[in-house]
């Protein structure tokens, strides 16, 4: 089932393009990491698609049409900041939520269990930490279990400890079989979340799919010698070298996946190279997303 | 979602807001205080027989109107500007649309809560007024008690037409503090000076008084306005005040206009 279907959504500030022509389908299921750059368009998007900005053109379909007019009940979602009343405790908080959506009457102790903040559920909103804040936020997107969740940045502002916490909670959720769109900046964490990414840059998706069509299979060599100068000369007369850089105290080649890193390291050895360091990875998400938004 | 679960809604969201209940207790305090304000004005002017004039029926139904008049505009009023700027301020707003709530049900939760508030303030109007007027006369006639020229259907138009315009101003500037500004400003001053001195400069007829915030006023105007109005070789060439019929016509046309006003603006914007 197609959850949600986006079709030539476009959104201007003035002169601004926010979102230009996009186009975009995530399926059941899938773990869908938005993408991009700061002002790249990833907030503007969720705002559209959760109907608090009003595209000027484009349409978006949730769940084919299939719950009505208002399939938000049906999406938990932050967006931002977790938006709560300062003044209501989690319980009263959470019950507003429960009220909109129209959900069952529910005790909050499990959510609250699974986001630790029962020892805090009786104080205001307003006293709560930005990592306090962010975890009542997943709290309530559970509510009514919803069958897609949106997060955007979920981590942003967060100390290691709110960070690792929040990455632990949005793991277990996405083992529940949820559908999940999040937008982030931070690639490592769409790389261990996701199973699906959207790159955009400027408002326009450059590239979606499965993360592991993404990363193309080119492996990442990080080498050094004593001879610096003579070990670029070999690494450049390699064949199936696709570029080379050169970092602190080391060279970082990308070679064709079919490159014997062995073989590599013994013709250095038979060229009078000696390799101090020899390091061998597959592309990440982060050389791969650098890639793509450097070429558009 | 039911108008009653809506009710119910705003009831949670604002039950425990320190800002919603000050306002609220205010005007519950103020208004029947008015009545102890009046017992202690002993010189009133030469054409009141007495101050007796503030407690006995009919006039009572007056006076009582146009001290509501002011407690609702500036108590009750700025309570529905903060009802929807405060949720633009915590976000609290979009939160609701995200969560579910649809935009027709958002506005109309706040509509909602303002009609029951404009019901409120005429019940406990009603109240006061006969509880100050039977103490005064010493027993209750139903005749004498509410033969009042409408006075309570009145004073409901005021109040709804005070609170509608207000959630219009909050709507529209969404920043409580700009918000509030201009709602005071626009009642008190901005208009008195369209009326008096744009208005009366170009064209001097009684259209001056065919202003929304002025046909609001005079649903529930100064008492006292009436004797100017029967002091013989005035200057105006047209009445100062709108019959209660004109101003209740023209009150309750400006109320539909500020509602789909407001409405449209509320739907088409972004949040």
């Amino acid at each position: 089932m197609t959850v949600l279907s986006i079709h030539n959504l476009s959104k201007s500030y003035g002169k601004i393009k926010a979102v230009e022509n996009l186009n975009l389908e995530v399926e059941k299921g899938q773990v869908m990491g938005i993408l991009g750059p700061n002002g790249s368009g990833k907030t503007t998007t969720l705002g559209l698609i959760l109907g608090i900005l009003r595209p000027h053109s484009g349409s978006y379909t949730w769940f084919e049409n299939t719950l009505g007019r208002n399939p938000r009940k049906k999406i938990g979602s932050i967006l931002e900041t977790p938006n709560f009343y300062p003044y209501l405790d989690a319980d009263d908080n959470l019950e507003i939520v429960r009220r909109i959506k129209s959900s069952e009457k529910q005790s909050f102790d499990e959510l609250l269990d699974l986001v630790k903040l029962t020892d805090r559920r009786k104080s205001k909103f307003s006293t709560y930490s930005l990592g306090m804040k962010q975890r009542l936020a997943i709290a309530a997107t559970l509510i009514g279990d919803p069958e897609v969740l949106i997060f955007d940045e979920p981590t942003n502002g967060l100390d290691p400890e709110g960070i690792s916490e929040v990455r632990r909670t949005l793991l277990d959720i996405s083992k529940m079989g949820k559908t999940v769109i999040m937008a982030s900046h931070i690639l490592a964490e769409v790389e261990k979340i996701c199973s699906h990414v959207a790159i955009l840059k400027q408002g326009r998706l450059l590239a979606t799919g499965p993360v592991g069509s993404i990363l193309s299979n080119d492996i990442t060599v990080e080498v050094a010698s004593n001879d610096m100068v003579k070990l670029e000369q070999y690494l450049r007369s390699l064949p199936t070298l696709t570029a080379l850089s050169t970092k602190d105290n080391h060279f970082e080649c990308t070679v064709e996946e079919d490159t014997d890193v062995a073989e590599l390291n013994r013709n250095a050895l038979r060229n009078g190279i000696t390799l101090t360091h020899l390091v061998s990875r597959k592309r990440r998400l982060e050389e791969e997303f650098l890639e793509i938004t450097k070429n558009q | 979602m039911t108008l009653i679960n809506l009710l119910n809604l705003e009831y949670l969201k604002f039950r425990k807001n320190v800002i919603i209940n000050l306002l609220f207790l205010f005007f519950v305090i103020f208004f029947p205080s008015t009545l102890f304000t009046s017992t202690q004005i002993k010189e009133v002017p030469d054409f009141l027989p007495g101050n007796f004039v503030f407690f006995e029926f009919p006039t009572v139904w007056d006076y009582m109107g146009y001290a509501g008049n002011w407690l609702v505009f500036f108590f009750l009023g700025v309570l529905a500007i903060y009802l929807v700027t405060t949720e633009v301020a915590n976000k609290t707003m979009r939160q609701n649309i995200i969560c579910g709530l649809t935009r027709e049900k958002f506005f109309l939760s706040k509509y909602a809560v303002i009609v029951v508030l404009a019901i409120f303030a005429t019940l406990y109007y009603t109240i006061i007024t006969v509880a100050a007027g039977v103490y005064n006369a010493g027993s209750f006639s139903y005749d004498q008690a509410f033969s009042n020229d409408m006075a309570i259907p009145r004073f409901f138009l005021m109040s709804f037409s005070y609170l509608n315009f207000a959630l219009f101003i909050a709507f529209l500037f969404r920043k409580s503090g700009l918000a509030v500004f201009f709602y005071l400003t626009y009642v008190l001053v901005i208009e008195l000076i369209l009326r008096w001195v744009v208005h009366y400069k170009i064209h001097e007829s009684g259209l001056i008084n065919y202003y929304p915030m002025n046909a609001t006023e005079d649903l529930m105007p100064f008492p006292l306005f009436y004797f100017a109005e029967a002091i013989p070789n005035q200057t105006l060439p047209f009445s100062f005040l709108l019959s209660y019929g004109e101003a209740a016509m023209i009150a309750s046309i400006y109320a539909v206009i500020f509602l789909i006003i407001t409405y449209r603006l509320f739907m088409h914007r972004d949040i």
